[in-house]
């Protein structure tokens, strides 16, 4: 009946199904030129609005907001806090082990932010404003992800 | 077909709608640059052609079929940025392979309500992302109870349409084939082109099996791409153009889910799809009243199938017309000019470059080496999608 309280629905009739595909995703032109630079040179690379002067981190090949074209510039990877959270609980609701801090990090000169873990700190030492400079994998295991930033220590 | 004459408010707007630039990237079956990327490259040149700026528009529908072709769950708010939809009412529309047309009508919505001025149509889609390939991702558009155990795909299911097709009608393979000759030597002369190739009847016929009667060169490829149309109110198009091509009307269907009860050899969905375009553009006769046509051709057999939808030929007469030469460039009534998805590619929803895109081409004059040899004033474009099911159809007209 509509109003019967299932608990498992696998006591039903049922069939189960997954959806079998998997994804090759390509970073694309102003993704390659970012990934390339941190894996080989440990540069950090964004992209400035030739009109309106916006800078984005990581770069694009254009401007979100008047869609001129951008060129690339370096900026250093370092930044400061503007926010923060202790994570505690993975996403299957399971207690980690070590309490995970998740950052957005205003990056220097440059509009934007990225979102990354930040490391070699406590959590109840980080504040809103700390300044923080990426700390890379060594450069034979670096892949060209985002992932080669292992996290973000207080400089 | 006969569409009935109405008069009166039936399909009531606030103002006409005119598309005054297109633009569309080329279509490959690999491309480095992400869907965002893509679609901003699309924009570019649709703005350029209709001297705008991205300023200038005021809301934004993208088109994108399957999230499962990017990998990206709800992509339409992950391809927003480079669509040029932040800050801006945007939304996304999927009807499947029927996205094409599909996403400028939703777009003659938001220009003929009154709601916007200026609207950006743009559809995307990057196929290669998907593994172990394209295709595999429409198993999982079917019943998972009735269906998918049996492990379906796309070619078998449209073989069995084909089958089904040629039966009724006594068509034999030879006069199906002339599509795809007739659509990838089209394709020669459009930049974008992934399939334009010079090809005979026979190389159709002794191509690779791959569900019979659907061999390898009776389809269109998997592709990567992006097309954008703009699309205006009147006093907007005076101020940018000469040419602009009205929309005079909007038609969309959809037959049931049940896919197995349908007729198979009609595409009834097209046909209701495009009587209620016809009704609003006032064309009782469109064998007669229309010019130049960009019928949806993923399948060569759909090409014809679609032209019977569309009341361009009487049922079982579409092999007849092709064999005649009569939708060629050159003939009374040119049909995939562009050289269709079987020539240029199937991007799913970005096949509107080659539809709608294409239709706005050839009634402004703009199409170059495409352009048809008659004069033209009247087109009608049509895409085709979700499971097997759905007809939008869209008529155009360069006198308002």
């Amino acid at each position: 009946m509509f109003n019967e309280k299932i608990v498992n629905p696998a006591e039903l009739r049922h069939w189960e199904g997954k959806i079998e595909l998997y994804w090759i995703y390509t970073s694309g032109v102003a993704g390659d030129k970012f990934f390339k630079a941190l894996k080989d040179e440990e540069k950090f690379i964004a992209a400035k609005c030739k009109k309106c002067g916006k800078v984005y981190f990581p770069p694009r090949m254009y401007c979100e907001f008047d869609f001129s074209e951008t060129e690339y510039v370096e900026v250093s990877g370092e930044g400061s806090v503007r926010a923060f959270t202790v994570a505690r609980l993975d996403k299957d609701e399971k207690l980690m082990e070590k309490p995970e801090i998740y950052a957005i990090i205003d990056m220097d000169g440059t509009d934007g932010c990225m979102v990354h873990l930040l490391g070699e700190v406590e959590p109840e030492d980080v504040y809103i404003g700390m300044r923080v400079k990426p700390v890379l994998k060594e450069k034979g295991e670096r892949e060209g992800k985002i992932t080669d930033i292992l996290y973000f220590k207080p400089s | 077909m006969e569409v009935e004459r109405i008069s009166g408010l039936k399909f009531h707007k606030k103002q006409d709608v005119a598309i005054v630039g297109a633009g569309m990237t080329t279509f490959k079956r690999r491309l480095n640059e992400t869907g965002k990327e893509l679609s901003y490259l699309a924009i570019k040149q649709a703005l350029e052609e209709a001297d705008m700026d991205l300023s200038d528009i005021e809301m934004v529908v993208m088109g994108s079929a399957p999230d499962t072709f990017d990998g990206l769950h709800m992509k339409g708010e992950y391809l927003l940025d480079g669509s040029g939809g932040s800050d801006r009412p945007y939304m996304r529309v999927f009807v499947g392979g029927g996205t094409g047309v599909f996403a400028p009508i939703a777009g003659y919505w938001h220009v003929a309500s009154g709601l916007a001025d200026v609207c950006l149509v743009v559809c995307e889609e990057k196929m290669s992302s998907s593994h172990p390939h394209p295709q595999s991702a429409f198993k999982y558009i079917w019943d998972p109870i009735l269906d998918r155990p049996l492990n379906p795909n796309l070619i078998w299911i449209f073989a069995l349409e084909m089958n089904r097709y040629m039966h009724v009608h006594n068509i034999k393979h030879e006069d199906i084939a002339l599509v795809s000759v007739k659509n990838k030597a089209n394709a020669l002369d459009h930049p974008c082109a992934q399939l334009a190739e010079k090809i005979t009847v026979e190389d159709v016929l002794n191509s690779e099996p791959m569900a019979l009667p659907v061999r390898r060169l009776d389809v269109s490829p998997p592709s990567d791409g992006a097309a954008a149309l703009i699309m205006v109110a009147p006093h907007i198009a005076r101020q940018v153009t000469d040419n602009p091509v009205w929309v005079t009307g909007v038609g969309w269907a959809l037959d049931t889910t049940m896919w197995t009860n349908r007729d198979l050899y009609f595409p009834r969905y097209v046909a209701e799809a495009a009587k209620m375009a016809y009704r609003m553009a006032h064309i009782t006769d469109p064998r007669k009243e229309i010019d130049v046509a960009e019928p949806y051709d993923p399948f060569d057999y759909k090409e014809l199938h679609h032209m019977e939808g569309l009341g361009l030929a009487k049922k079982g007469e579409a092999p007849i017309l092709t064999r005649e030469g009569v939708t060629a460039r050159d003939g009374d009534l040119p049909c995939s000019p562009s050289g269709g998805l079987l020539g240029v590619g199937n991007p799913i929803a970005a096949t509107m470059g080659v539809k709608a895109g294409e239709l706005y081409w050839q009634l402004a004059y703009r199409a170059g080496k495409r352009q048809v040899a008659k004069e033209v004033t009247t087109g009608v474009c049509q895409a085709w999608g979700d499971l097997m099911q759905v007809g939008t159809v869209m008529v155009m007209s360069n006198k308002r």
